[in-house]
């Protein structure tokens, strides 16, 4: 509670000092890089990216994947894209079993959209949840990012630790969707869920 | 498909050493490489830093300081105002054991003037904690455990658009830990040569969606020694328990409910124990509509009660609040973000009568409410720059609608790189200290509240350069220009006495924050941060002059810190904070360099040790004006914390 009010006594006037903030300023600004405007993703994204097609042979696909010899494997990227061109140009060239990668942007996910890998990033018109459920009990592999909440990942999820990309995977969203993923990639996994 | 092994060692380690040098070389070198990369190495990439994995470069265009969880728990510190002692762009004065002055770019105030730190709005977990009665902080009614803080973010400058009319010169948010992220038990003793305490708490599971946490702590402080080297009798104790429960209703809600209860006794030099006394109740619940759109209402009841204290009154104040939120995407380009909110409180406040002096109120007793909207607009001009548009309007009891507006730009010119300036315009509102208040001396009116009083506001203009200068470093540096009219001051009646409250005085300050952190290596961390300040203040014409422009703050012209936060082993921390603050000008108070430190065991995953040490330097140095503020002195203290 505020106290009761004192007599009041002359004051002086504080003195003002002469002070330099520009100097500062431009010390520090002149430190700082002047950096080409660029493209590139961060390298956080750009191994992220490199997971995805690398992900592709440690997971067993239906023997009803495929049903062309040479069909092309596709990995969608749902909602604002982070990877830029990074992803597209790091698998020009590159199979999986014959069969030539192909990354294909989406806005939103639903049922039938023929995508064997699907990144979930950003989605403007629809919730992680419902991108999930739209593809639930098809044989896709949902990839969510690091910071979605435990809840709402895909199969895999990015994981950052130790300032260094992981993942984890979620055996029963894996078999949901009629996929199984290799011990291999298993041992490799920062974390393993076993129960929805 | 694995690359030779010799192969994967030469391209993960060229790309760690990569990963150490400038970020620039990093981005455009290190992604034609990982292509050779088994899964394994992939894995071992060295994105970010481990000793502090580095925010991605915060967009908000604004001077804000975040004081993470890891800095919290390094410092050592227990109470809130000597965490906020963390933040550069915070001045923290400490009076008495229970006591602090806190404010962010000046107008600190007088004590002999009766003019208070007013113009910071302190919210926890969305719960404003400032008193209505007189816009300002009482810092020892205010407690979380530190283990519990996820995040204070200090924000300094007017955040009147999105935080509401206190928010004149920056906004503490203070963020709490969901209990799903507190579970298991944990008990915690310290014993110090100035204070020893106890918390324990307890987080579990209710089902798979929902877990919760209770609490309880009780501390002792002993007393200070006053300016003349007395014991100053002014130790206290607080305990305090709480509890919070979080349930995931459904993928798109998640609902909150959080309570806390303390209830206190502070010493008094010839007088019997003040008594403060607080218990809040809070409720919130988070729906999401899609991931570009999500709503929030939030409802809270408060009641404080103290009583005995300083003056002899006392006081009771009971608040109910409730706040609806809805954030959603127009467009391509816009991002909305609009509110409404209603606050009711009622005080009843007790008057000290006393031959010699007295205060009271008039009425003593009121109801009174305080409804807000706003709305806030975030444009995207192109793929680099935002523009903010928001603006507020506040219906105080007193003085009617006020309208803050703001406008912010940011731009980014390169990844790591962001500018950003601003002008705002914020209000300090009227308070029934202002307006209602009554002293006397003796039977003589000496002083009265003005019905008339008048709105104190702000102008402010501020720029930054927020930038990740290497892969380790951050810096920040922000600037302000502030423009003040209507400040409060004394002023006679027509009548001469009894004096009254005027708003005669205005001027203009500016300064300079700047604060960085550069990680040396993966085990010892930097930090600095510095203030600097000039205020220039002066009385409008027909001012009464009483009491001089020094009654609007008594503020050191730069302060800063160097501090440093260093891992041994997986077992032993090191931190220690080495701070200055430059004298006060008038009424002078010297200025200090005071060092913090802290040692940390880790013995294993349930049980830690730690030795802290506070204001090591020197026996004692005073931090405020004195006499009516204490000897700050030497104090050390062992913790012992136990998971289980």
């Amino acid at each position: 509670m505020p106290t009761p009010f004192l007599p009041p006594t002359p004051r002086h006037r504080a003195r003002l000092r002469a002070y330099a903030f520009a100097l500062l300023l431009a010390c520090i600004t002149g430190e700082s890089l002047a950096q080409p405007t660029q493209r590139t993703p961060s390298l956080e994204y750009a191994v992220k990216a490199t997971y995805l097609y690398k992900l592709a042979p440690f997971v067993n696909w239906p023997p009803t994947e495929f049903t062309a010899a040479n069909q092309p494997f596709r990995i969608c990227v749902a909602g604002d894209d982070p990877f830029d061109d990074y992803l597209k140009q790091a698998v020009a060239g590159r199979n999986f079993s014959g069969h030539p990668f192909e990354v294909r942007k989406l806005d939103a996910l639903a049922p039938g959209m023929d995508c064997q890998i699907v990144f979930i990033g950003h989605l403007r018109s629809q919730s992680t949840r419902q991108a999930l459920d739209a593809v639930s009990g098809e044989p896709v592999l949902t990839v969510t990012d690091s910071g979605v909440p435990a809840d709402q990942g895909g199969i895999v999820q990015f994981v950052m630790h130790g300032g260094r990309v992981g993942f984890a995977i979620d055996t029963t969203a894996a078999a949901r969707n009629h996929l199984s993923i290799s011990s291999k990639l298993l041992n490799l996994a920062v974390a393993v869920k076993d129960e929805g | 498909m694995r690359a030779p092994s010799h192969t994967c060692r030469r391209g993960a380690l060229a790309l760690s050493l990569l990963a150490l040098s400038i970020g620039s070389a990093c981005a455009t070198s290190a992604p034609q490489d990982l292509s050779n990369l088994s899964l394994e190495d992939l894995g071992k990439v060295v994105v970010s830093s481990v000793a502090k994995t580095p925010e991605p470069l915060g967009g908000a265009p604004a001077a804000v300081f975040v004081i993470s969880h890891d800095d919290i728990l390094r410092s050592g510190a227990t109470s809130l105002p000597d965490i906020l002692r963390l933040a550069p762009n915070l001045e923290v004065f400490q009076t008495s054991p229970s006591n602090f002055v806190i404010s962010a770019r000046g107008l600190s105030g007088s004590t002999a003037a009766q003019n208070f730190p007013d113009k910071l709005l302190v919210l926890i977990d969305g719960r404003s904690v400032y008193s209505p009665i007189f816009s300002g902080m009482y810092w020892d009614a205010q407690f979380v455990l530190p283990e519990n803080i996820e995040r204070i973010e200090v924000i300094s400058g007017p955040g009147g658009a999105l935080w509401g009319a206190n928010a004149v010169n920056g906004v503490i948010n203070i963020i709490t830990r969901g209990a799903a992220e507190t579970q298991g038990g944990m008990l915690d003793l310290s014993v110090g040569n100035r204070e020893s305490g106890v918390a324990a708490q307890y987080g579990g599971a209710l089902g798979p969606h929902a877990h919760y946490r209770v609490y309880a702590r009780d501390f002792r402080e002993r007393s200070f020694k006053n300016s003349d080297g007395h014991d100053a009798h002014d130790g206290w104790h607080n305990p305090q328990v709480g509890f919070r429960v979080d349930w995931d209703a459904s993928p798109a809600d998640a609902l909150s409910l959080q309570g806390d209860a303390h209830n206190g006794h502070v010493q008094q030099l010839g007088a019997p124990d003040a008594r403060i006394a607080e218990s809040d109740l809070l409720a919130h619940w988070q729906h999401t509509l899609s991931d570009t759109s999500s709503a929030q209402l939030q409802a809270y009841y408060d009641h404080v009660h103290r009583w005995g204290d300083a003056s002899g009154g006392g006081f009771s104040l009971s608040t109910w609040d409730i706040e609806a939120q809805h954030e959603f995407a127009l467009g391509e380009y816009n991002q909305v973000t609009w509110g409404v909110g209603d606050r009711l409180y009622r005080y009843d406040i007790r008057p000290r009568i006393s031959p010699a002096s007295s205060l009271l109120w008039d009425p003593a007793n009121d109801t009174q409410n305080l409804a807000n909207a706003f709305v806030q607009d975030q444009l995207a001009l192109g793929q680099r720059t935002e523009l903010t548009l928001g603006a507020k309007a506040e219906d105080d009891p007193y003085s009617g609608v006020s309208l803050m507006p703001n406008v912010r730009l940011s731009w980014k010119p390169s990844a790591n790189v962001l500018l950003w300036a601003a002008a705002s315009r914020a209000v300090r509102t009227p308070t029934p200290f202002d307006e209602d208040v009554v002293e006397k001396l003796g039977t003589l009116t000496f002083l009265t509240g003005n019905p008339a009083f008048k709105r104190e506001k702000l102008t402010a203009y501020e720029a930054g350069w927020r930038a990740q200068v290497a892969t380790r470093a951050t810096v920040s540096v922000s600037v302000f220009y502030n423009v003040y009219d209507d400040l409060k001051t004394i002023e006679f009646s027509p009548t001469g006495i009894p004096l009254l409250w005027g708003n005669a005085m205005a001027g203009h300050s500016y300064g300079v924050e700047a604060w960085g952190s550069f990680t040396v290596t993966d085990w010892w961390r930097l930090g600095a941060g510095f203030s600097t300040l000039h205020q220039y203040l002066h009385f409008k014409p027909g001012a009464s002059g009483l009491l001089g422009v020094a009654q609007a703050g008594d503020d050191p012209s730069h302060h800063g810190f160097l501090r440093s936060a260093m891992n041994f082993s997986k077992h032993w921390s090191l931190d220690a904070d080495l701070r200055e603050v430059s004298a006060l000008p008038d009424p002078k108070v010297p200025g200090y360099v005071e060092l913090d430190a802290r040692l940390g065991w880790k013995v294993n995953d349930k049980l830690e040790f730690s030795l802290s040490g506070f204001n090591l330097l020197h026996p004692w140095h005073q931090e405020y004006v004195f006499p009516g503020s204490d000897r700050i002195g030497r104090s050390v203290s062992l913790d012992t914390r136990v998971t289980f």
